[in-house]
């Protein structure tokens, strides 16, 4: 907890601030301007498709990739790093301080993100979005945190650009594919859960039911929650055992 | 108590071969001793330290810190060992208080316990009119003051400061090790590393000097300075003797 509250007072800068703003502000204005394409409110179910591309997809994305890449490089770069490491625990701390940290964040801010674009009625019955959104969201900041947290401590100075290919490669790509690789990427659950809520499956064409899970909605998410331990305990694991010589800092 | 028996560290280098930064060094520094770790830039110091502190694994040998193997129990070495590294590390924003706090509880200090000894630190290192101002807007030495609080908050018996005077004043660096003088006189086992010979040559019980890895000289200050003279006389002459071998 006291890693995690240092890491939020560390992105309460301005920058990190007005980067928010623009987070929260960013899915609205892109459905005011399909909005003014369509010349008028969305129908519920474009809408739905519209937000979670921004919502539970960009918004988190993006603001993960900003608040869990840096775990250890930031460390290193501010000379921090071995001290944080030669505490009992100290690794362990920083890894899980950071992902709570990254979490409650980019929820916020994607939360937020939310409510604005519910609310200024750019979708119709935008209203019933709200809910099952908010647990998208969610669900993709605790699977995608602890996703990205493996690159982070792996490469830590290229953790970023790690990071957006794993987001690409093994999220988008792999996870559109029908085979055992897709069970484990959290696109896959959050796509799931989607057309579920919104009551889709049975008007989908049976090419795109092969792009969602048969299971029920809580096996969905237990799988995002497992998939979050699991990544987090690896990612653990690898940093309780990683060695950064001298030269590697700063 | 520190005991470093034989330790090996090799690295692979970029072009394919092996680095022997590290290569057979042994030494021991006892409770209530302060022993001062010479060297060149590249000599080996900063990997023998870190490999103590926990932070690289040996390649073969065995470290100790109170007698906990740094390699089969790295845990138990990081609670009976502080560790100062050349740059102090202190995150800007917080105060000497919160970066003890938070220090101190990472170390399972918790409640009145924390509060006391967190109080008790400021007090003997002297940061009582800056202990709630940002680290950000202290001195270099309020800094490095800092950074030597948060390696003691767990109350170590042994102590491991790579070059601590580094960014000091000679005002700073005599008050930092004097400091570290008192505390050894508590039973602490203290090992330093420094270039900045003439600052520790009275303050150290022994001295240990380290040459493209291997240990070329160690003894005691009366055994090693007295013969040349002086500590820098002595350290050059270590040096020379390695060079020609």
């Amino acid at each position: 907890m006291a890693v995690a509250c240092f890491q939020i007072d560390r992105l309460l800068t301005p920058p990190r601030l007005a980067l928010a703003a623009i987070g929260v502000a960013f899915p609205t204005a892109v459905l005011l301007a399909a909005t003014k394409a369509q010349g008028g409110a969305l129908n519920t179910d474009l809408g739905a498709i519209l937000l979670y591309a921004l919502v539970p997809e960009a918004v988190c994305m993006l603001g993960l990739l900003v608040t869990m890449c840096p775990v250890v490089a930031d460390e290193l770069e501010r000379g921090t790093w071995v001290h944080i490491a030669v505490r009992p625990g100290g690794r362990r701390a920083l890894l899980l301080g950071t992902w709570l940290a990254a979490v409650l964040w980019t929820g916020a801010v994607a939360l937020l993100g939310l409510l604005l674009a519910v609310f200024a009625e750019v979708i119709e019955h935008g209203l019933i979005l709200l809910g099952p959104f908010s647990m998208l969201v969610c669900l993709s900041c605790i699977g995608r945190a602890a996703l990205f947290s493996l690159p982070a401590v792996i490469i830590p100075k290229r953790a970023l650009v790690a990071s957006v290919g794993v987001a690409l490669v093994v999220e988008y790509l792999a996870g559109l594919i029908p085979a055992v690789v897709n069970q484990l990427t959290v696109s896959l659950r959050l796509r799931t859960l989607l057309v579920r809520f919104m009551d889709w499956r049975q008007n989908m064409p049976i090419e795109l039911q092969l792009l969602v899970d048969d299971r029920p909605s809580w096996a969905q998410v237990g799988a995002v929650l497992i998939l979050a331990v699991v990544f987090l305990a690896v990612a653990v694991a690898i940093l309780e055992w990683r060695q950064f010589p001298p030269s590697e800092e700063s | 108590m520190i005991e470093v028996s034989d330790l090996v560290k090799h690295y692979r280098a970029s072009s394919g071969g092996i680095v022997r930064a590290v290569d057979g060094v042994s030494f021991t520094v006892n409770p209530g001793e302060m022993v001062g770790l010479l060297g060149a830039n590249g000599a080996g110091k900063t990997t023998t330290l870190r490999m103590l502190a926990t932070l690289l694994a040996p390649t073969s040998g065995t470290a100790r810190v109170g007698g906990c193997d740094v390699a089969t129990d790295p845990v138990g070495a990081r609670r009976r060992l502080g560790y100062v590294s050349a740059t102090t590390g202190v995150p800007d924003r917080l105060s000497a208080r919160e970066i003890l706090h938070s220090f101190g509880a990472l170390h399972g200090l918790r409640g009145e316990a924390l509060e006391a000894r967190v109080d008790r630190l400021i007090d003997v290192l002297d940061l009582g009119k800056c202990a709630d101002r940002p680290a950000g807007r202290l001195s270099s030495g309020q800094r490095q003051r800092v950074s030597v609080g948060r390696a003691l908050v767990h109350d170590p018996p042994s102590l491991v400061l790579d070059e601590p005077t580094n960014a000091l004043d000679v005002l700073g660096a005599r008050d930092l090790l004097a400091f570290l003088a008192d505390i050894r006189s508590s039973g602490r086992a203290i090992l330093l590393s420094s270039h900045r010979l003439h600052e520790i040559e009275n303050r150290c019980d022994r001295f240990v000097v380290i040459h493209g890895g291997r240990v070329v000289a160690k003894g005691t200050r009366e055994a090693f300075v007295g013969e040349a003279g002086g500590l820098e006389e002595a350290f050059f002459a270590a040096i020379a003797g390695a060079r020609a071998e």
